[in-house]
């Protein structure tokens, strides 16, 4: 069996073929195509910051809460697009799995590089937003592709383990549904988390150590504002600093050990 | 004579068996309550029962048996789409598998971008299938539409471009799983002729239920019964015995 090794040159021809099907065949037969890769997000950007800080008033003393705002919905989104697609490769692409043998691993890949390159596109977005909004560029925002790599790094974790249950118990799709929902509102994106700790440090404590929460702070904080509250300045504890980037860690190795042990019967069980 | 030539495909007591689940095991809820209610909720089913044999470079080996005798799953098996459970299995050189013609084709894709989608899928580089690209778009005669998107070819088009990628790849072992002609009968032609021509020059793997293609094409015949070898013999032995127990 081949062992996964993004070195090995043909399966990276054929990552590279899939992803560009995928790309290719994501917007086919839409009069304006790709431009719905942009058009979404902001969209959903849109009605958040009517909702949130236009009624509500979200945004307090937040400088420059536009960009903040749209920062964390273009990061969600990545989130869920990625772990969405990814959890669905393996049964989408069951056709290929019960007629070839191929490294398995690379429909799970070439399916989230999608939402990568969509990604790559809005974050362009955010930056022209950013400096029509008044924000002026600094070194720090050299650091937020490493943000997003780890952002990437979780969701592919989370794609590889949830994915493998998921060619045997279709539920995983629903279960995952339900708890991107709630995952939302325990992620940072429409409120500011002073705003909870306000009224419990202990909660907004909780709430960073959430990996997606403490990406989506770090990368506002190198972005936007220094006044930014991060997973580093807030948690004392040197140990508890570091929850978040275990948590992705162990995702990925557990999510690529388990996805390697079930891949030898997915064209079995599909 | 066999000795001289050396073997390719070497199969030890290859055993493999599914899991059919018995009522509606799947999902999370049936799998909850079966093992509450200690049931296991699937029946083994012995597919493969200890096959062993080895095949030598050159050879076309016509593998023939009923419905559920296991013949497909040994096919997947050599491919590397499902794991023995027991028993080995060693291949020399590359093997291209076709169990069925044009997987992953992309209606929504031209006839170029399925022809490199095709080969990446089966482990060639973008510039391996240069190499044999005007050779399958040839053996197709399908030149002229290859910038067309695939859902703008006919079923029998559709089919001869896969059928020709599949005999065109640069490979050293050809599976096939009871396709040796498609297309019209004009096209049809060409691809017996194909195989006329290459009987004794290729590795070729068949699967089929066709005694005359046994008896044409093949150099050696196989028949299963049961998950294991009833005859390993000569085509024309292998056929009669086919059609003496089931024709």
């Amino acid at each position: 069996m081949a062992i996964p090794n993004f070195l090995y040159k043909n399966n990276r021809v054929l990552l590279k073929e899939l992803t560009k099907t995928d790309f290719k065949l994501r917007y086919q037969g839409s009069v304006l195509g790709y431009l719905w890769a942009l058009l979404r997000p902001l969209m959903m950007f849109a009605i958040l910051y009517i909702v949130f800080a236009k009624l509500l008033r979200f945004g307090g003393d937040i400088p420059h809460y536009p960009v903040y705002l749209l920062t964390g919905t273009t990061l969600w989104s990545f989130f869920t697009e990625c772990t969405g697609q990814g959890i669905q490769a393996i049964v989408m692409r069951g056709d290929l799995i019960r007629k070839i043998c191929f490294p398995k691993y690379i429909v799970v890949v070439s399916s989230t590089l999608t939402a990568v390159i969509n990604l790559l596109i809005n974050l362009v977005v955010v930056i022209i937003f950013a400096l029509i909004n008044g924000v002026s560029p600094s070194w720090t925002w050299l650091l937020v592709p490493v943000l997003v790599l780890e952002l990437y790094t979780l969701a592919l974790g989370i794609s590889f383990l949830l994915g493998a249950i998921n060619v045997k118990y279709r539920d995983v799709t629903s279960i995952w549904d339900v708890l991107t929902q709630a995952l939302f509102y325990a992620v940072p994106v429409i409120y500011p988390i002073s705003m909870i700790a306000s009224t419990s440090t202990l909660a907004a404590k909780a709430i960073l150590l959430n990996p997606i929460a403490q990406v989506i702070q770090d990368i506002r904080y190198c972005l936007i504002t220094d006044q930014t509250v991060t997973s580093w300045s807030y948690i004392n504890n040197p140990f508890l600093k570091a929850i978040p980037i275990i948590i992705v860690v162990i995702v990925l190795i557990w999510g690529s050990w388990y996805f390697r042990k079930k891949s030898k019967k997915f064209a079995e069980e599909i | 004579m066999k000795e001289e030539t050396p073997v390719v495909i070497s199969v030890k007591n290859l055993h493999k068996s599914f899991r059919l689940p018995t009522e509606r095991a799947g999902g999370l809820k049936n799998a909850i309550f079966n093992r509450l209610k200690g049931i296991k909720g699937y029946n083994t089913q012995k597919v493969l029962n200890g096959i062993s044999f080895d095949i030598h470079k050159n050879e076309f080996v016509g593998i023939v048996g009923r419905n559920g005798s296991g013949k497909s799953t040994l096919l997947k098996t050599l491919a590397k789409i499902y794991f023995p459970e027991k028993g080995s299995l060693e291949i020399n050189g590359t093997l291209i598998p076709f169990i069925e013609l044009g997987v992953g084709f992309n209606p929504e894709l031209s006839g170029r971008e399925n022809i490199y989608l095709n080969g990446a899928l089966l482990g060639f580089s973008n510039k391996e299938m240069d190499a044999m690209y005007d050779e399958i778009v040839d053996f197709a005669e399908l030149r002229p539409f290859m910038d067309q998107k695939l859902k703008n070819f006919s079923s029998g088009m559709q089919v001869r471009l896969a059928f020709s990628i599949a005999i065109r790849a640069k490979g050293d072992i050809l599976l096939l799983d009871e396709v040796l002609a498609v297309g019209d009968a004009e096209f049809q032609k060409k691809c017996n002729d194909y195989f006329a021509a290459i009987k004794g020059k290729q590795t070729v793997i068949l699967v089929t239920h066709s005694m005359a293609n046994v008896r044409e094409f093949c150099t050696r015949g196989i028949l299963i019964e049961d998950g294991k070898i009833k005859l390993d013999s000569t085509p024309d032995k292998v056929a009669d015995a086919y059609e003496k127990l089931w024709g």
